[in-house]
């Protein structure tokens, strides 16, 4: 088992802007939470929490379970064993669109909207009026410098592009909790940092709790709390 | 590598393996179930031409001293079942005084007659040549010679059973005979042939007056007359064989024709054999070559629309397999190496297609035609299977190895797995929409129909009864056109729909899809293509299913008419020509149990010129309210106008159109005709005003017949005798005609509508569309369910990501539904309202352009609602039950459906 590894640094955001508040119940909550695909674990026994407001880097390799980890935060994988919690949120059934939101690794654009309503879409699936959601989408894009690929439909944007309007449509939904897996990873380097910091601006002046999941050093740095997951199992002094 | 592959495939994407398979087989089997109708309508037909003919052959024997010979060699021919023979003598007239039904002596003469000589066996051996209409067929016995009269010769000499006959013989005395039995010669046309005489040398009409008499008799009478007259008194064999023929009715008429002909070889042209039964076969080759029309115009459609169904399935996994092939040239497989690889999908979908194809039809076959032979003869049926399963193949290899094909040659690996496809902004149309090739296609379909629709397919009836079929090959080119320009339409509309009308799209799927009907249509615009595809197959197979259901109630539905035409009502009640009912015996046969209405019809034999046809006398308030009569019988008017003429003027008379054309008339013109008086037995002149056309009537038997007033005939004659009852049943007629059968005894002949609907469905073309018509309509039920739900459904699975990508942004799952639902929505609507328009226009053009099926022709078509009700059920539960289970796997599988790549 490997030993617990964080650092806390002062945050990112501007002195006087509140700090995550530990007094109040967590936004998410694993108690000994495992996930078993057939014979693989990929979870075992993890307990973590998070704050609301917190920003969290979970670290580590390919294939440790980071993902997974971040999907069973999201409510979109059951856990196998153990309890997720959302105290505040109550069940994901009962979630309005947007509630929590995940910008996933993989490309996770709808491939017949273009990039504007991509983003407007959690929007409008919580009752946001169609032409609201898409003056916040475009709005959220420009904030990202994608202004001009309002129109663009996913095939005809890059990979990093189309990480970044993920971002956006995440962003706009301004979640009570936001999932980043591998925000830069398909990013240099100085654009991937820049994505992070403006990331957790947003988040904060949002009020969102933040997730990130990378493998990046200079990520984490960017971010208050730092997770270590190894082989599925994730530290249990790395929880606050 | 190929084994590796099939077995990742069969385990990883089994699914995708299924659907290409299942329509390759579904196309394989519906051009083998074609198949299998045509060889079973083919051996219906050759049975049927068989089971007509009365005579198979006529041997004429030229020198009557060797018939005895001509006798033995035809019974000792292989396939001779029983063979008689026969004198055949000419007179020049006959003559009988008979008594009128005052007491008074009537004598009337004849003309040449034809006198024949049969043994007593011959009814027996031939029993579709003579009919008994009254007294006996038996010429022997004691007492001077007996006759049979045939019907018209008795009417001639207004002779009845029992009277005497005088046949003028030249040189020689008159022989007197006492008349046995009136019958009727079903096949006189054939009977009086000039045996071995070219088509165009034979009599116009049989002879007007026939006698038979005993053959021994025959001898007596007319050997002296041979050394005299030779040329009037000669000799035939008669013949039925075995007909041990192949069942093609082709590979039948030459068998029959080489058995003749040996049998003139054997007999060293010393006779002439009229072969009927080759001629007969002859027929059922032109109905097998309308039964191959049916093939093409009701059957192809079908299988093409599978066919096309299988390749829109297989293209629906195109891009994955675009990516799986870029993937294994990455990996460094040659281009060869691939092609192996998407040839071993090809083949064993072809392979799997085919043999569930085949087994399919053989089951289907024996469901629906109650014979699995896909082929008249072993080497036919190998034939038939070997292009069912080579089409599977071509098929399979259409959708799977083309493709493959041409992504190697004109892509590249890297756009392959990019996927970089710009269809979603492709805005530019496919070359034949730019060209309009869809607009031309609809424009030369009604182009042809117009020329081609009153030429189509007509059915032949020549006076001597053998059908032949005229066919119109350019025909085939109207449906086909209607079928390529209204997909393409269908396609045109649906697209530009979807791309420019994005608006009207929104507020029509806002029922559906709420507040999200603004992204679900901007969805919609961009998946415009696949939705088109969609529409344009559902579209087609609405079409298919609702036409050839259509096109198969009307042909029903004819055939009931014909049965009606035929048996003239529910039950009819036919008086021999001897007896005298009246009206008033109507009332017995109105207390059977069962009995609605009795309506009296009479029948006369009325002279016009020198030719005889057959009157009806009607009474004009009533015989519409018997139902028996509609208005396509009629030209000019409908059934009360014209009928109502008859009521109007006492002696007015509808003619047929070959009469009124024939003589000339205008509506007023005088008609005398010469009709028998019941007081003096003579024919006497009544005076008629022609007031229009009939075309059809009940119990008519010719096409050429008068209908007049009943009343007037029976004043002007003295006779007020009932030719028929028609008789109107509530409920199933079968019985009633027992019961009445009952009450009246052997004299009336007494038919129903049940016996005649049989003898009518398998009636001139011999075809019967009842087998067909389960297969088309079971596979147009199919492919309707499958190309609305699966196409849609594969078309949304390919989605499945995106969908489930919204599940994971929080969409509740109503709202995945509802964005699923929005493409159901409009697939369903575009294809139901496509199809049916569409179905609607090409049952209209089916049924003109193969009018000559129906006899009489259809005045309206006959809708059959609820099938078409339940096909517009069913492939809406299709495209809902697809756009369901994908709405659902894609909730379902949230984290494995976001690894897909």
């Amino acid at each position: 088992m490997s030993r617990v590894t964080w650092r806390r640094r002062g945050p990112t955001v501007p002195p006087g802007t509140r700090r995550p508040d530990r007094d109040r119940a967590p936004v998410v909550r694993c108690e000994q939470v495992s996930v078993r695909f057939g014979a693989r674990t990929v979870l075992d026994a993890v307990c973590c929490a998070v704050d609301p407001g917190q920003r969290v880097a979970v670290m580590g390799p390919s294939g440790s379970g980071k993902t997974t980890l971040l999907h069973v935060l999201a409510g979109l994988q059951p856990a196998t064993g153990g309890a997720v919690r959302w105290p505040t949120l109550g069940s994901p059934a009962g979630w309005a669109p947007g509630t929590v939101m995940v910008s996933f690794q993989a490309p996770s654009l709808v491939a017949s909207l273009d990039a504007a309503e991509n983003v407007a879409l959690p929007l409008v699936l919580a009752g946001v009026p169609d032409r609201e959601a898409r003056q916040r989408a475009l709005a959220e894009l420009a904030g990202l410098d994608l202004a001009g690929l309002a129109a663009q439909l996913p095939e005809e944007l890059s990979g990093g592009q189309a990480q970044r309007v993920s971002l956006a449509r995440a962003l706009a939904a301004r979640p009570v909790l936001l999932l980043a897996d591998e925000p830069t990873g398909q990013l240099d380097g100085t654009t991937g940092m820049a994505l992070v910091r403006m990331l957790v601006e947003r988040a904060h002046a949002a009020g969102s709790a933040l997730v990130v999941a990378t493998h990046d050093p200079q990520v984490q740095d960017l971010l208050d709390t730092r997770w270590s997951i190894s082989d599925g199992r994730l530290d249990a002094a790395a929880r606050r | 590598m190929i084994g590796i592959w099939l077995a990742g495939l069969v385990r990883r994407r089994p699914g995708r393996l299924l659907a290409v398979t299942a329509g390759t087989a579904v196309t394989v089997a519906a051009l083998a179930s074609l198949a299998v109708f045509l060889t079973s309508a083919k051996q219906a037909m050759t049975a049927q031409a068989t089971r007509r003919v009365a005579v198979d052959w006529q041997v004429a024997v030229p020198d009557p001293a060797a018939t005895d010979r001509a006798l033995r060699a035809v019974r000792a021919d292989a396939g001779t079942a029983a063979a008689e023979p026969v004198g055949l003598a000419t007179v020049p007239g006959l003559a009988a005084s008979t008594r009128d039904a005052g007491g008074s002596v009537v004598s009337q003469q004849t003309a040449s007659a034809r006198v024949l000589g049969i043994t007593a066996g011959y009814a027996g051996t031939f029993p579709g040549e003579l009919r008994v209409l009254a007294g006996t067929v038996s010429l022997s016995g004691p007492g001077g010679p007996a006759a049979l009269l045939a019907q018209q010769t008795a009417s001639n000499l207004a002779a009845r059973v029992g009277d005497v006959v005088r046949v003028r013989r030249p040189g020689l005395p008159v022989l007197a005979v006492t008349v046995a039995g009136v019958v009727d010669l079903p096949q006189a046309d054939s009977l009086f042939q000039r045996v071995g005489a070219p088509a165009g040398s034979q009599p116009a009409a049989p002879p007007d007056n026939v006698m038979l008499l005993d053959l021994a008799e025959w001898h007596r009478a007319f050997d002296p007359m041979l050394a005299a007259h030779p040329e009037a008194v000669t000799a035939q064999v008669h013949v039925r064989r075995d007909h041990a023929l192949p069942a093609d009715p082709a590979a039948a008429f030459v068998a029959a024709t080489g058995q003749a002909r040996h049998l003139e070889a054997e007999l060293a042209g010393t006779v002439t054999v009229g072969d009927n039964l080759a001629a007969a076969l002859d027929a059922a080759r032109g109905d097998a070559l309308y039964a191959e029309v049916l093939f093409v115009f009701l059957g192809l459609p079908g299988a093409v629309l599978a066919a096309a169904l299988t390749v829109t399935v297989a293209a629906a996994g195109a891009a994955r397999r675009r990516r799986e092939r870029s993937l294994l040239r990455l990996r460094g497989a040659s281009p060869g190496q691939v092609l192996a690889v998407a040839a071993a999908e090809a083949l064993l979908v072809g392979v799997a297609g085919a043999v569930l194809g085949l087994a399919g039809a053989a089951l289907v076959g024996r469901a629906a035609f109650g014979a699995a032979a896909f082929g008249a003869t072993p080497g036919a049926a190998a034939g038939w299977m070997a292009a069912a399963a080579a089409a599977g193949l071509g098929l399979a290899a259409a959708a799977l190895l083309g493709p493959a094909r041409r992504d190697l040659r004109h892509a590249t690996v890297l756009a392959g797995w990019q996927q970089v496809a710009t269809a979603a902004r492709r805005t530019r149309g496919p070359l034949w929409a730019r060209l309009g090739l869809d607009l031309a296609a609809l424009l030369g379909a009604y182009a042809v129909y117009r020329v081609t629709s009153r030429a189509g397919y007509h059915l032949v009836v020549v006076p001597e009864g053998v059908p032949t079929i005229s066919v119109s090959y350019w025909a085939f080119a109207g449906p086909a056109l209607l079928w390529l320009g209204a997909a393409g339409l269908t396609w045109r509309l649906v697209d530009l729909l979807l791309h420019r009308g994005r608006r009207v799209v929104a507020v029509a799927v806002r029922p559906v899809a709420g507040r999200l009907a603004g992204l679900a249509a901007a969805g919609a615009r961009r998946q415009r293509r696949m939705l088109a595809r969609a529409s344009v197959l559902g579209c087609l197979a609405i079409a298919f299913a609702a036409s050839t259901a259509v096109f198969n109630s009307t042909y029903l539905a004819q055939a009931e008419v014909d049965a009606r035409l035929t048996n003239g009502a529910d039950v009819t009640v036919t008086e021999p020509p001897s007896a005298h009912a009246g009206p008033a015996d109507a009332g017995r046969i109105a207390a059977v149990a069962g009995v609605r209405g009795v309506e009296p019809l009479q029948h006369r034999f009325a002279y016009v010129g020198s030719d005889l046809q057959d009157l009806y006398g009607v009474r004009p308030a009533t015989i519409l309210g018997a139902g028996t009569l509609q208005d396509a019988y009629f030209d000019g008017g409908t059934a009360r106008q014209l009928i109502g003429r008859l009521a109007n003027a006492a002696d007015a008379i509808l003619v047929s159109a070959e009469t009124a054309h024939d003589y000339q008339l205008q509506p007023g013109d005088a008609l005398t005709l010469r009709l028998r008086d019941a007081g003096t037995g003579h024919t006497i002149p009544v005076t008629f005003h022609y007031a229009g056309v009939v075309k059809e009537f009940p119990t008519a038997p010719r096409d050429s017949f008068f209908v007049a007033n009943a009343g007037y005939v029976a004043t002007a004659t003295g006779d007020d005798s009932v030719g028929a009852y028609l008789v109107s049943t509530a409920g199933d007629p079968h019985p009633v005609a027992e019961r009445i059968r009952a009450l009246l005894g052997p004299g009336p002949r007494v038919t129903d509508l049940t016996t005649s609907r049989t003898a009518v469905g398998s009636s001139l073309t011999a075809v019967d569309l009842a087998g067909l018509t389960r297969v088309e309509l079971g596979l147009g039920l199919l492919l309707a369910v499958a190309a609305g739900g699966l196409v849609l459904g594969l078309g949304l699975d390919e989605r499945r990501r995106d969908l489930t990508v919204v599940a994971a942004l929080g969409a509740r799952a109503s709202q995945v539904r509802a964005l699923v639902g929005v493409d159901a929505a409009l697939v369903t609507a575009a294809t139901l309202l496509a199809g049916g328009m569409l179905g609607a226009v090409l049952s209209q053009v089916l049924v003109a352009v193969l009018t000559g099926v129906f006899d009489p022709p259809p005045e309206s078509l006959a809708t059959p609602w609820p099938y078409l009700a339940g096909v517009a059920l069913a492939t809406a539960s299709g495209v809902l039950g697809g756009a369901a289970v994908v709405s659902r796997r894609a909730q379902r599988q949230v984290t494995a459906n976001l690894r897909q790549a």
